[in-house]
């Protein structure tokens, strides 16, 4: 059962990661994403991080891929240039990808793979599950995770400050101020 | 899976209270009034809050605990930085009145926001400060950093505050990355995030695991980003340069402050049985550090640049505090960030009025004659200079005795010769600048207006002209002096002060 999950799973990513590179249209190229990134999940779901699962579903495959696609509705139509951007792109990246295939299998053939044949670390029977999560964040991580929310909100300011720039460049000229 | 509320101390909480709600008021506040009726209304609010959490920083002065479950613990080492932290964002508040980014309606930024980020900031220092575990850790640093990406871009009509800004988002995020993947693979060898758990399981098996060598690695090198030590400066002097100047001296002090209390956290206590690890690592970077620091300042025209290179070579001193990893090093470190504290503020703030003043923004001419035209914006300036060099009679000078006699100690005697020849290369650019001040003649002005080509427009002339006599910047410039010269002499109060914060971590000889 598991080696089935883990087989959907595997091959839901690596065929979503490949449709996102392979797909000339931008829009396809973000549900392709989509489907990379909750095969992904259920790979967390094998390794019984469900929590982990779950936020990606909701942040990664939700929230973040909605952004991407409203941005792409939006910008989409660009026609793709008859040239190569980048001199020597066609030949340059497969080389590179090659060689970086190269250098993580020799990175993972030389730690012998000692690990497989354990049955890998023990861990609690509800490490990592949404209730033990949640009970850290309410009990010891609830000053840290205050702070996350203090986080977000002085980043929100921030983003508006920085952001008010382009309404005050706009009312620059109308003072009449030279510069 | 029962639920159990956690035991929460709202006496040892208290200053991260005020301050969060220190920063809620800002920003509310600041809605209201513009210009002088802002400023002012803003800024009671603003610096009514830091002396709430100053005072009752003071009064949690000698407990020890932990609050909330362990997460966090508030100690004299937590409210020393802490402290010290609030007063720069205290002595930078006066500095932000009538500073072009802010003063609205020219400003982008408002007071309110300004201090709001300001106190965000302070209030994750008080947070990092006070960090028992991995992760409280990383979100405390987050929330340290955000304001300060934000506040060194916030003078959005200059292009060199937005180069600023973002260079320092960049770097900074790379730094945090760098780190977190270090902390991560700290987890990874020891098997727990809190420091103490981490300490139990490096006193164990795993000191010689390669996972907790290379998180070691990049969680050094993580912290370097954020402390600006060589060879992770390289953002230091553009920033500092970039940013609006009271933002450059509360980056350049405070964030010191809080990032080494952590340091001391992770390295000397949760990291301390694996010291063979990282000692000599960090007794390099340090060395390094002040070696980099000051020959960079050598040639630097602009005093925003030269104190930023001083930084980085007086981060240098304060990793050896930290090298040293005893008792008395970390005594010696709290000092020496206090005493960083007096002796940098009033020279930015002297820096501040004079890119007010005089058209040549913060290249060194705008100090020639000083001494002439203000006699105490002049003394003010040679005191802060002479304590940054370590002269004796300042509080520099002790601070530095401290840190050599720590590193002699601990048997890096080598370290405190580095010291020794790394104050005797800054004499060369610290004198430089106080020579500017009394014996040269004022620098002559071109024709036409008082005002910096940066601002242009009559109305910026109008904001930024005004204000250079403010009594208040003035007052806690001198007073700042003052004390720098008061503790050089007499340092027992300060002494005895960084001797209970370096008390109150149990794990060092």
């Amino acid at each position: 059962m598991e080696e089935i999950a883990f087989f959907a799973g595997a091959i839901g990513a690596l065929g979503g990661a490949i449709a996102v590179i392979a797909l000339r249209n931008p829009f396809y190229s973000v549900l392709a994403l989509i489907v990379h990134l909750i095969s992904l999940a259920g790979l967390f779901l094998i390794l019984y991080a469900e929590f982990i699962a779950a936020a990606q579903i909701v942040v990664y495959a939700g929230a973040v891929m909605v952004l991407y696609l409203f941005v792409t509705a939006y910008v989409g139509g660009v026609e793709e240039s008859i040239w190569e951007p980048i001199p020597g792109q066609r030949f340059l990246a497969p080389l590179l990808a090659a060689a970086l295939f190269i250098e993580l299998s020799i990175a993972v053939v030389g730690t012998a793979l000692k690990a497989v044949e354990s049955t890998g670390p023990t861990i609690p029977a509800d490490f990592g599950s949404p209730g033990s999560i949640g009970e850290l964040l309410l009990e010891r991580f609830l000053v840290v995770f205050e702070a996350a929310s203090m986080l977000l909100l002085i980043a929100a300011v921030g983003a508006i400050v920085l952001a008010g720039r382009k309404r005050e460049r706009e009312t620059v000229p109308a003072r009449g101020a030279g510069r | 899976m029962t639920f159990e509320a956690p035991d929460i101390d709202y006496a040892g909480l208290s200053p991260v209270l005020a301050l969060t709600v220190g920063v809620v008021l800002a920003l509310v506040v600041g809605l209201f009034g513009s210009g002088r009726r802002q400023r002012i209304v803003v800024s009671i609010f603003g610096l009514g809050t830091l002396a709430a959490a100053a005072g009752l920083c003071i009064w949690q002065w000698g407990e020890s605990k932990e609050l909330i479950a362990g997460a966090l613990r508030i100690d004299d080492l937590a409210i020393a930085a802490t402290l010290v932290a609030i007063v720069s964002a205290a002595f930078c508040i006066p500095l932000s009145w009538r500073e072009e980014s802010v003063e609205r309606p020219l400003g982008p930024t408002g007071h309110g926001e300004f201090q709001a980020l300001l106190i965000c900031s302070v209030l994750g220092m008080t947070l990092i400060a006070q960090a028992q575990n991995l992760i409280a850790f990383f979100v405390a640093l987050e929330l340290l950093s955000v304001p300060l990406y934000v506040l060194c871009g916030s003078a959005t009509r200059r292009e060199q505050s937005l180069e600023s800004g973002l260079k320092y988002l960049i770097i900074g995020s790379l730094g945090s990355a760098t780190l977190l993947y270090g902390l991560a693979f700290v987890y990874g060898a020891s098997g727990s995030t809190d420091f103490d758990g981490v300490r139990a399981a490096v006193g164990g098996a795993v000191v010689d695991d390669p996972l907790l060598l290379i998180g070691i690695a990049l969680a050094a090198a993580g912290l370097a980003f954020k402390l600006s030590v060589a060879p992770f400066h390289q953002w230091t002097p553009d920033v500092y340069q970039g940013a609006p100047t009271p933002v450059t001296a509360f980056m350049a002090v405070a964030t010191k402050a809080a990032v080494f209390c952590v340091v001391v956290r992770f390295f000397d206590v949760a990291l301390g049985p694996a010291v063979g690890d990282w000692q000599p690592a960090l007794a390099a970077l340090g060395a390094v550090s002040i070696v980099v620091g000051n020959a960079g300042a050598l040639g630097q025209d602009s005093l925003k640049r030269l104190l930023g290179y001083s930084g980085v070579a007086q981060a240098g001193y304060m990793m050896v505090a930290v090298v040293a990893a005893s008792e008395a090093g970390v005594s010696a470190l709290v000092f020496y960030l206090a005493a960083y504290a007096l002796m940098n503020l009033p020279a930015f703030a002297v820096i501040t009025i004079r890119e007010r003043e005089t058209p040549f923004g913060d290249h060194i001419r705008a100090v020639d004659g000083l001494g002439r035209e203000r006699p105490a914006l002049a003394a003010a300036l040679t005191i802060s200079m002479l304590a940054l060099a370590g002269l004796p009679g300042t509080v520099g000078f002790i601070g530095k005795l401290f840190l050599i006699e720590a590193a002699v100690d601990s048997d890096y005697t080598w370290l405190g010769v580095m010291i020794a020849i790394g104050t005797m290369i800054s004499l060369a650019y610290y004198l430089r600048v106080v020579a500017a001040v009394w014996m040269r003649p004022a620098a002559e002005r071109p024709a036409g207006g008082a005002m910096p080509a940066i601002a242009g427009g009559s109305q910026e002339a109008d904001t930024a002209g005004k204000g250079v006599r403010c009594r208040v910047i003035l007052g806690a410039t001198l007073l700042a002096a003052a004390a720098t010269v008061f503790f050089g002499v007499l340092p027992s109060p300060l002494v005895d002060w960084a001797a209970r914060a370096g008390e109150s971590i149990a794990a060092l000889p």
